[in-house]
């Protein structure tokens, strides 16, 4: 017999339900009085405060004409006199908007309306007898701040109608009594809750619903009597009893740049802050989380009397100041000195501020988090760690905790917390009660975390936030609910937690893992600039010029553009042409901090004996189109010295069907991928397959372009053709390159081949005209080795990982961060592969694969599209990766040789590595930070006793000998005078 | 600059991409203005409010009367 499905046509008892609470909504306000004098005047903003204005004079709005431009700013005033009816009542302002305006009264900034709220209190900030001028700064954006609220995505747009403003009076009765359903409706429809008190509640919101007349013409009546009846029935029935221990933590994440340029996070920052500060006048038991001292330096400098608001609210209580970072960074490719400088300029700024340090890292959005991070907090006064994403977007594997402790890559702890649920909630009945029901740690961990505050694009808690959280303990089905704060819910919690567990090891984020190679520029000019800043530090001190005030500046700009939606590229066209910019202009001051010399100085402290290019007009190699030579530098730890090409002639190598050179017998095919790599030294093959192949392979993971690559990515390869095969290009005494030239339909690849007459390495240049939609290119290199175990560098260390695919833990990990190198090796033997900006690796039993472009078009079409030139070295080596120094062969690799005439007092630290050498914040010392890179223990002996020092540069100790172990960092201050 | 091709490129090019969007020129045939959307303009709801106020802004600085044709290309992971 032939089943035919039902539809319903009538309604449920529930969605007449549903039907006249959307009326109730239209009694909220008791009167509203049109602004029919509004003026309007369009913009777009060109700076932090520079507007570029588009006509003369402002023009007059109306209720139905268009406003807003893409990517535009408007200026909105009007005079007001409040109507003597309205006078002495408690009124506020409405404004239904998709945009994000801050709104200023007589010259005070009164709050904010915006996508997630449409009106605001005037009566505390206002005399209503005299004339009112309105001042509103609006900014209008096709993405709305949260993608998930749906009343915010269906207004997104960059034309805008406008549908009036008004002076307004609330009827707090119909209020309440929408607030009330509004809580109890999410409950009913959530199977979170109980099917029992879910049938319940649809019956008695019907019947509450009954007593309330919406077909009286003299107005709305019952809503006391339904306000009474929810009281007595719902609220007062305490048979269903839920279960679970809640912290409600409000907060607002902010990205400084996304679907918006940084310069508009200024004002992003001002909104989401004043609309906090009035909930707080509104709500005396209101606390709120607030991250990013860079934020907060915006607001100081450029909204002050705001600021000074917010001071006052930090004194009482109110206002938390989180998250000891700068900003909130990427937190697998900065390297450690940034980090740590993230720390450093972060507390130093709440220092001046507010008195005070924070002592937690609050990063809910970042996409993972580097092994290296938990010495870094614990040193720069950080015991708590919070971060969201590992517990809602892993795709393959659950994050074991919520509540735990993080161990580090030394052994350093902090108390961290992973949020069961995610950072951007609106406090609804059915997101906590999700959240308890997702909290792993019930039996140790304390409290659960929940945030709660409408984010990414700031904006934060609203008033119905708070007023549901003020009725959730009328509730017998909710968990029991804690209006906290951040470092109240951590303390509270996991201080001295003994039934905690350990997470030792990275916080690998199992998404977003294309966010190690999107926008490949950023990466590489990221990577250079942190060694120019590193050698701009050494050479100041050496040359005893005080450059700390620009230096930090600079600095500054830098970690700002680490965020997290900067450096991994997951944001529109216009912040790339901004970090570029910045990138640019840090380039040019630090040149000319560093100056030049008659000599060479080698900034590492230890003996550069890399074959290393140095530019020359005169050079007879070429390398990313400029001249120079090919030298082994000899220059010993922090000293100059002059170099001089070698005068060996071109006959060390032999090009035949093979080609010979000192180390190698090198078979080549015509794409510049290896048949084979005889190692004449070690006597044995390097290459067991595709060798140096480049691979180019379909990378279609969907709306997250920018951030993802697909398990399965390397199912569609995309057809290479070699369009001129491999030929020698170049030769003198040291170097040979050969050249090839490969082709898709719509890009050029070349590779230049370098085989040395004094070096093991073989560099491999890219020059790339990249014109590909949804691509990944990789290169890969099948090394005849036998390991489960592939090393990769840190920047602080190197971290193991796995070459199997046995769990789905090392399954998830197909894709990870390195920083200049990773390797694989035997015990006697192995393949390093050393780069200068690349952090996307792959590992799979014997093969590396380095991720080297991809050509997204979400957020931004043109994403890494144009010409692109890098290197990198294969560095096949004996023993392990740590006998053969490739750490410090991938330091001189990654570290240009600079000019300079200045010596050095201070010893070489040998075998840690010189991480940093610089003025300290307060300019009474020198400080000296140091590396543990190898993973050994031991000590240094000097001659004179130094300062032990944090990394926020406060004295802990002193000694004369300073005693290392595996993968520590360590911070000593020695006398501005004084050599050790 | 003074070219329709050039006011697009050079003027709106850079306010579209402020919003996540994207304009192309393909053509300016008897005054229908042919431009590809990308990016989020690709799939707005409500293209057609910025479509005239391109026609506007290019009659205001350019003193031409076009019409635009608007092509979407929706990325494949929208295109639903």
């Amino acid at each position: 017999m032939a089943h035919i499905k039902v539809v319903r046509r009538s309604m449920r008892p529930e969605e007449w339900t549903d039907l006249r609470f959307g009326w109730l909504k239209r009694y909220i306000y008791s009167s509203k009085w049109e602004i029919e004098n509004l003026m309007i005047r369009d913009a777009r903003q060109v700076s932090e405060m520079e507007f570029e204005y588009y006509s003369e004079d402002y023009r007059p709005l109306k209720k139905g004409d268009m406003y807003f431009t893409p990517d535009g700013t408007a200026f909105i005033k009007a005079d007001v006199d409040i109507p003597k009816e309205l006078q002495g009542k408690e009124l506020w302002f409405s404004l239904k908007t998709a945009a994000e305006i801050c709104v200023k009264v007589n010259g005070k900034y009164i709050g904010g309306v915006d996508p997630n709220r449409e009106r605001m209190l005037l009566s505390p900030y206002i005399n209503d007898k005299e004339t009112l001028h309105f001042d509103m700064m609006g900014y209008n954006r096709s993405k709305p701040d949260d993608e998930r609220n749906p009343e915010s995505l269906s207004v997104r747009g960059c034309r805008q109608i406008f549908e009036g403003a008004y002076i307004c009076t609330v009827n707090h009765q119909v209020q309440d009594l929408v607030w009330d359903f509004e809580l109890l409706l999410d409950i009913a429809k959530s199977d979170l809750f109980s099917e029992d008190y879910r049938a319940f509640l649809n019956k008695e919101l019907s019947n509450a619903m009954d007593f309330i007349d919406f077909e009286d013409e003299s107005g709305l009546t019952g809503v006391e009597n339904a306000q009474k009846y929810l009281n007595e029935i719902v609220f007062a029935n305490d048979n269903y009893k839920g279960n679970g221990d809640v912290a409600l933590i409000a907060h607002s994440h902010l990205d400084i740049a996304y679907y918006w340029r940084r310069i508009h996070a200024v004002q992003k920052n001002l909104r989401t802050v004043l609309i906090q500060l009035r909930l707080m006048d509104r709500y005396p038991d209101f606390k709120y989380t607030h991250t990013q001292p860079y934020v907060y330096e915006t607001l100081e400098k450029y909204y002050p009397e705001v600021f000074e608001e917010l001071k006052e609210k930090v004194a009482n209580g109110q206002f938390e100041p989180v998250g000891a970072m700068y900003v909130e960074p990427d937190c697998n490719i900065p390297c450690a000195e940034s980090l740590i400088r993230q720390c450093l300029y972060g507390q130093n700024t709440y220092q001046r501020m507010f008195g005070k340090r924070v002592n937690n890292a609050w990063l809910p959005d970042v996409f993972g988090n580097s092994w290296i991070l938990p010495q870094i907090l614990k040193k720069s006064g950080v015991d708590y760690f919070v971060s969201n994403k590992m517990s809602t977007w892993n795709d393959t594997n659950r994050f074991p905790h919520n509540n735990f402790i993080w161990r580090g890559i030394d052994g350093s702890e902090v108390y961290a917390c992973v949020p069961p649920t995610h950072f951007i909630t609106w406090n609804m009945p059915s997101q906590i009660q999700e959240n308890w029901d997702a909290y792993i740690d019930k039996d140790s961990g304390g409290q659960t975390m929940n945030m709660f505050g409408y984010g990414d694009g700031g904006s934060g808690c609203t008033e119905e936030m708070i007023e549901l959280m003020h009725r959730f303990d009328k509730l017998s089905v909710m968990p029991k609910c804690t209006h906290t704060g951040g470092a109240e819910f951590l303390e509270k919690n996991l201080k001295y937690n003994e039934n905690l567990e350990v997470w030792d090891g990275e916080l690998y984020l199992e998404m977003h893992r294309g966010t190690f190679t999107t926008k490949s520029n950023l990466k590489a000019a990221n990577r250079a600039l942190e060694f120019k800043l590193r050698n701009a530090e050494i050479i100041s001190v050496l040359k005893g010029e005080d450059n700390t005030e620009r230096i930090t500046r600079l600095y500054k700009k830098l970690l700002i553009n680490q965020f997290h939606d900067i450096l991994p590229g997951s944001h529109i066209h216009p912040v790339y042409e901004d970090a570029m910019a910045d990138y640019a202009e840090i380039d040019k001051e630090l040149d000319e901090i560093i100056g030049t010399g008659s000599k060479y100085f080698n900034t590492l402290n230890f003996e550069r004996n890399a074959l290393t290019f140095v530019k020359s007009e005169n050079g007879t190699s070429t390398r990313h189109f400029e001249k120079g030579n090919w030298i082994i530098p000899s220059i010993p730890a922090l000293s100059c010295a002059n170099l001089r090409k070698s005068a060996f002639n071109a006959e060390w190598i032999e090009i035949g069907e093979k080609i010979e050179t000192p180390f190698y017998s090198v078979q080549l095919n015509p794409d510049g991928s290896f048949a084979s790599l005889y190692d004449k030294e070690l006597s044995r093959e390097w290459v067991s397959g595709d060798f140096n192949k480049l691979k180019i392979y379909t990378d279609c993971p969907g709306n997250y372009d920018a951030w993802d690559i697909l398990p399965n990515y390397k199912d569609k390869e995309i057809e290479l053709t070699v369009s001129s095969e491999l030929s020698l290009l170049e030769l003198d005494g040291e170097c040979a390159s050969f050249v090839s030239t490969l082709k898709t339909e719509k890009s050029t690849w070349t590779r230049i081949i370098r085989l040395f007459r004094r070096s093991r390495g073989i560099e491999v240049e890219n020059i790339v005209d990249w014109n590909e939609k949804h691509r990944l290119a990789k290169a890969e290199f099948a090394c005849n080795v036998l390991s489960r175990k592939a090393l990769c560098d840190t920047s602080a260390g190197f971290i193991e990982r796995d070459t199997h695919k046995n769990t789905s833990w090392q399954q998830a990990r197909f894709e990870v961060c390195h920083h200049k190198w990773c390797d694989m090796s035997e015990t006697d033997g192995g393949v390093a592969i050393i780069n200068e900006g690349k952090y996307g690796v792959g590992f799979d039993k014997n093969v590396i694969s380095l991720s080297l472009l991809r050509a997204t078009i979400r957020p931004d079409v043109t994403s890494d599209m144009g010409n692109h030139d890098f290197c990198y070295m294969i560095m096949p080596h004996s023993k392990g990766a740590v006998e053969a120094y490739i750490n410090r062969l991938a330091l001189q690799y990654n570290n240009e040789l600079i000019k300079a005439d200045v010596e050095c007092p201070l010893p070489d630290f040998s075998p840690l590595y010189l991480q940093a050498l610089k003025f300290s914040e307060n300019g009474k010392m020198i400080v000296v930070r140091l590396s543990e890179q190898n993973g050994t223990r031991g000590q240094i002996k000097l001659d004179k006793p130094v300062k032990l020092l944090n990394m926020l540069e406060d004295e802990e100790g002193e000694a004369s000998v300073i005693e290392y172990k595996p993968f520590e960092i360590i911070t000593i201050g020695i006398d501005k005078n004084g050599a050790v | 600059m003074n070219t329709v091709q050039g006011y697009v490129e050079n003027v709106l090019q850079p306010k579209l991409q402020g919003d996540g969007g994207w304009i192309e020129f393909v053509s300016l045939d008897n005054g229908i203005l042919t431009v590809i959307f990308r990016g989020e303009c690709s799939k707005c709801l409500i293209l057609n409010r910025c479509t005239e106020w391109i026609e506007s802004e290019i009659k205001k600085d350019l003193g031409k009367t076009v019409k635009v044709n608007a092509i979407r290309k929706k990325p494949y992971f929208q295109d639903v």
